[in-house]
């Protein structure tokens, strides 16, 4: 180990004045990140391949006369970098200013989706809401869409194309595409129709990665009035065997969407149209908030738990005096919580000592 | 004669390399356009998504997606041409659907039409008649040539005639008696450097090309000519296809490429059919094709036609448009000669830079590099276009002075006129200007002057002219072709043209400056590539030579 920590041999660039190890392969922005120098990013996304387009990642490299992309830059020994020297934070603030002048607003409620205020918070950071360069706005609404679960303003696009590249790279559907070019491009679908003709899978990971809210989550932003703060409680999708982490968002008492987890070991950001839309179930005014029991009539009857329990006690009884602990069956429901499930194959396993306990989402 | 099926048209590519220009053009052609059904047949048959497909075919500007589409007339509105009164054309030949392009490289034979595979060209609709690109006048000053020695000779495109002065010596020399390494050292000793734009040194490319690991590797030509007021790589492919197609072979041996491929913009049909006759007579006669004579080199040659985007010649994404990809230029590094065509070693050159090569091999590298003048390695073909008495390609000296070339081998400007500016690089480089007009026309002079030759376009404005609007068709034409990709460029081309098209956005002669030279220099420093920091020398440029018609065109439009 040398004065700085470092194994002799171990490669190393000077990252703002000091000498920090790097990877083979790591890009500038990686080791940055490592080192805790926080370099703003409008276009990254940490599971996607670099794409250098928003060119907020720049960082001066010495023997260079341009900045350089440091999300698409590999580390090489004794590089030394500056990430945040007067030039570059200039150069920050301008391209940030330029984004905003192309956008009809600025400020979208967060419930549109996980990633929608980065773009308001790095113009706060650089105070760079300043009204200069304005000129035609780029970007074509198609809030027209017809489906029930993506809004697509793209008035509020700025082209980072995450959306495009999380739906070829993650989902691997290629739903979506980029249109025409400059500052006509589009966000688009085959042929520019509707989500619901496309290869769309209505997966939401395009809603959750876009970093301006211009794709938005319908069902959270129907909560967008109710005045009182978001609430996260993170847990894991019950819906199916996979396990992916998430993030229920929660007004009061009151379920108002679902963020799935970037750091979840078994989806890394990823979800499907039932985990990350499928929740109005739980507050739906169907659902039964009684016991129910089959009367001699044929038709059901209010009853209370102890009714409705002696019931199911004395069914499961007969049977199990009749065939056997091994006629039993249970199946947890996908739809009920994990504790519930948790009770379920302890009352299978333990009550009747039999392994015959299953879930629907095991499929 | 029935038309081909679909399938029919895509069995006769699918099996070749860079495979999906020529189908879509298959479909264009027959069709007249790209129909919704024909590009659900090709992405479904070619296995990629309809919807990338269908956003890739959106990035050309001459794909077209409804009738009358392919035969619609097209005409040329770059800076010259506007000069010449293209948009009373574009209004003229509006009943028969036309529509305006970039310049398409016919500057000394304004106004082009494009209908279909012909080039029209004339001043007025009722005068368009099918026009051959010109042949380069003798050199005014007797110079010696390297790419235009023989271009002058009849019977030029056929082998005979090529064969007459001395073709495929370079290629039967180098083969029969060079190692590979020997062509990289002459054509490193001889000073060669690129001529597409960047001037890049040509031996090293090459040598960089050899040693790569990854087989097989590959020559691209770029000849997409996308540059306004750039119009050299066409006459050298209409007049002399075998040197550049003996270049490419040369470049093969001596990089150890096995396949190569032309890529021509759409706006030169008539030259694909005189590359391609040219391909098959040289394919004939064994110089492109496996063992060439009679050697174990093999070297097969394809030509693909670009669609409408300058960007394409930009050497990645060129790389992107023939794999059949969305045409954004590729994060550098890593470079081509280590990355390029389908991720393995590949030299990218220009047409005039391979046409050099041979003429280098026959002749030696101190005859090459004798040619320049002072320091200066070589010649380069300018592209002279706009208010001269005699527009054309010349074949110059490195070093000579502008002055020289304007006014002694082009005759000066217009009787009663004066030359105001210059641009250098096509557009690229912005304009020249008062003392600045007296300089040599080698790159370290110009650099000093905040410019470079690049591909050596040079567009002549007199003084009748408004450099205000010169400067603003410049910028739209970056705001049309820029790609998407990145920020600065997507949006500064377009914020640059709008502070220049007559509304000035209610802003102080002061704020316009400031706002200007804000967005020039982010764009400068920090675009993606070559489009995006170029494009601001044309603001940087006016501003510090026509400062006094700014302030009065900003005061005036505020
Ligand atoms: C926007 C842009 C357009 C370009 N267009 C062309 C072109 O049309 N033809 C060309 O040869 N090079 C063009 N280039 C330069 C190429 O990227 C590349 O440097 C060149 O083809 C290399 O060949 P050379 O070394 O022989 O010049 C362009 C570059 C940029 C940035
Ligand atoms: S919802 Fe999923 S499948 Fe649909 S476009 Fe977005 S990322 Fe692609
Ligand atoms: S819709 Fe959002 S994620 Fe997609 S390109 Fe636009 S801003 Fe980026
Ligand atoms: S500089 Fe312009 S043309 Fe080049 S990558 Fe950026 S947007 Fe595309
Ligand atoms: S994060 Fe590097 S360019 Fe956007």
């Amino acid at each position: 180990m040398n004065q700085n920590g470092h194994h002799p041999k171990q490669k190393t660039i000077i990252l703002n004045g000091r000498e920090v190890a790097f990877f083979e392969g790591e890009t500038v922005y990686e080791v940055a990140q490592r080192n805790q120098q926080d370099i703003p990013t409008l276009c990254y996304d940490d599971r996607l391949e670099p794409f250098g387009g928003c060119r907020l990642c720049v960082v001066d490299v010495e023997g260079m006369r341009n900045p350089v992309a440091s999300c698409t830059f590999q580390a090489t020994p004794g590089l030394v970098v500056n990430t945040h020297t007067e030039r570059i934070e200039t150069h920050r603030k301008t391209l940030l200013e330029m984004v905003v002048s192309e956008n009809r607003e600025l400020e979208v409620d967060p419930l549109r989706g996980y990633a929608s205020q980065e773009l308001t918070d790095l113009v706060s950071l650089y105070e760079a809401q300043t009204g200069r360069f304005q000129g035609s706005q780029s970007g074509t609404t198609n809030t027209e869409d017809d489906n029930p679960f993506i809004f697509r303003d793209y008035d509020l696009c700025i082209s980072c194309y995450r959306c495009v590249r999380v739906c070829a790279e993650e989902e691997g559907d290629y739903a979506i595409s980029i249109m025409n070019r400059g500052f006509e491009t589009q966000i688009t679908t085959e042929f520019n129709g509707l989500l619901k003709d496309s290869a769309c899978t209505f997966c939401g990971q395009c809603v959750q990665t876009c970093p301006t809210g211009a794709l938005g989550d319908l069902k959270a932003m129907r909560a967008a009035s109710i005045p009182l703060p978001i609430a996260k409680t993170r847990t894991i999708c019950p819906y199916c065997g996979v396990g992916c982490s998430v993030d229920v968002l929660t007004k009061g008492d009151q379920i108002v969407g679902i963020h799935p987890a970037m750091d979840g070991p078994a989806n890394e950001g990823a979800l499907c149209i039932k985990g990350q839309f499928a929740f109005d179930f739980v507050q739906h005014g169907d659902r039964l908030k009684t016991p129910l029991i089959r009367g001699e009539d044929g038709r059901f009857h209010p009853a209370s738990w102890d009714e409705a329990l002696d019931r199911a006690a004395d069914g499961f009884q007969k049977v199990e005096e009749q065939y056997g602990r091994h006629a039993v069956y249970g199946v947890a429901s996908g739809r009920a919580p994990h504790e519930a499930a948790y009770t379920m194959q302890k009352f299978i396993r333990a009550g009747y000592g039999t392994h015959n306990i299953d879930n629907c989402s095991r499929a | 004669m029935t038309n081909p099926t679909d399938l029919e048209l895509i069995d006769r590519w699918r099996h070749e390399p860079a495979p999906l220009l020529p189908i879509l053009h298959a479909f264009h052609d027959r069709d007249g356009y790209l129909s919704e059904e024909a590009i659900r047949t090709v992405a479904d048959e070619l296995r990629i998504p309809a919807a990338d497909l269908f956003g890739t075919v959106t990035f050309y500007h001459h794909f077209s997606r409804s009738a009358p589409g392919q035969s619609a007339p097209r005409v040329c509105t770059g800076p010259i041409c506007r000069l010449h009164g293209a948009e009373t054309m574009l209004s003229d030949l509006q009943d028969q659907g036309a529509t305006p392009m970039p310049c398409s490289g016919r500057c000394d034979v304004p106004i082009p039409v494009l209908k279909g595979h012909t080039t029209l060209s004339g001043l007025t609709a009722e005068s368009l008649t099918p026009s051959r690109s010109p042949l380069p006048d003798p050199n005014p000053a007797g110079q010696v040539e390297c790419v235009f020695a023989h271009i002058r000779e009849p019977d030029r495109t056929s082998l005979a005639g090529y064969e007459r002065t001395g073709g495929y010596e370079a290629l039967t020399k180098a083969v029969k008696t060079l190692t590979p390494e020997a062509v990289i050292d002459m054509v490193d000793r001889s000073g060669l450097a690129g001529r597409g734009g960047a001037g890049f040194p040509t031996g090293r490319k090459w040598h960089y090309v050899r040693t790569a690991p990854g087989d097989p590797k590959t020559v691209v030509c770029n000849a997409d000519e996308g540059e306004p007021g750039c119009f050299k790589d066409r006459t050298i492919m209409d007049y002399d296809p075998h040197g550049l197609i003996e270049g490419m072979v040369i470049a093969g041996y001596a990089t150890g490429a096995t396949r190569g491929f032309i890529y021509l913009r759409y706006e030169y049909p008539e030259t694909e059919l005189v590359l391609t006759q040219a391909l098959a007579a040289a394919e004939a006669a064994g110089f492109v094709g496996d063992h060439i004579l009679g050697s174990d080199f093999s070297f097969n040659l394809y030509i693909r036609r670009g669609a409408g985007a300058y960007i394409c010649g930009e050497e990645t994404s060129l790389l992107n448009s023939l794999e059949g990809k969305h045409p954004f230029p590729r994060n550098r590094p890593p470079y081509p000669t280590t990355n390029g065509f389908e991720d393995l070693p590949t030299v990218v050159n220009n047409v005039e830079t391979l046409a050099s090569v041979a003429p280098i091999v026959r002749h030696g590298a101190d005859w090459y590099q004798s040619l320049g003048l002072g320091d200066h390695a070589g010649t380069k073909i300018i592209s002279l276009s706009g208010d001269v008495r005699r527009p054309g390609n010349y074949e110059v000296p490195i070093g000579l002075p502008l002055q020289t070339l304007i006014n002694d081998w082009a005759g000066g400007p217009l009787s009663g006129r004066t030359v105001q500016a210059v641009t250098m690089a096509g557009l690229s480089g912005g304009f020249l200007a008062g003392d600045d007009l007296n300089i040599t026309l080698d790159d370290p002079t110009i650099r000093q002057k905040g410019s470079y030759l690049g591909a050596g376009g040079i567009m002549v404005f007199d003084d009748s002219r408004s450099m205000i609007e010169v400067a603003h068709d410049a910028m739209e034409f970056f705001a049309h072709e820029s790609c998407g990709k990145c920020f600065p460029c997507r949006i500064g081309t377009t914020r640059l043209t709008e502070r220049l098209n007559g509304e000035a956005k209610n802003l102080t002669h002061d704020q316009w400056l400031i706002e200007v030279e804000d967005l020039g220099r982010t764009m400068k420093e920090t675009s993606a590539c070559g489009l995006g920091q170029a494009a601001p020398l044309v603001t940087e440029s006016l501003v510090r030579y026509f400062g006094d018609e700014v302030r009065k065109y900003v005061e005036n439009s505020s």
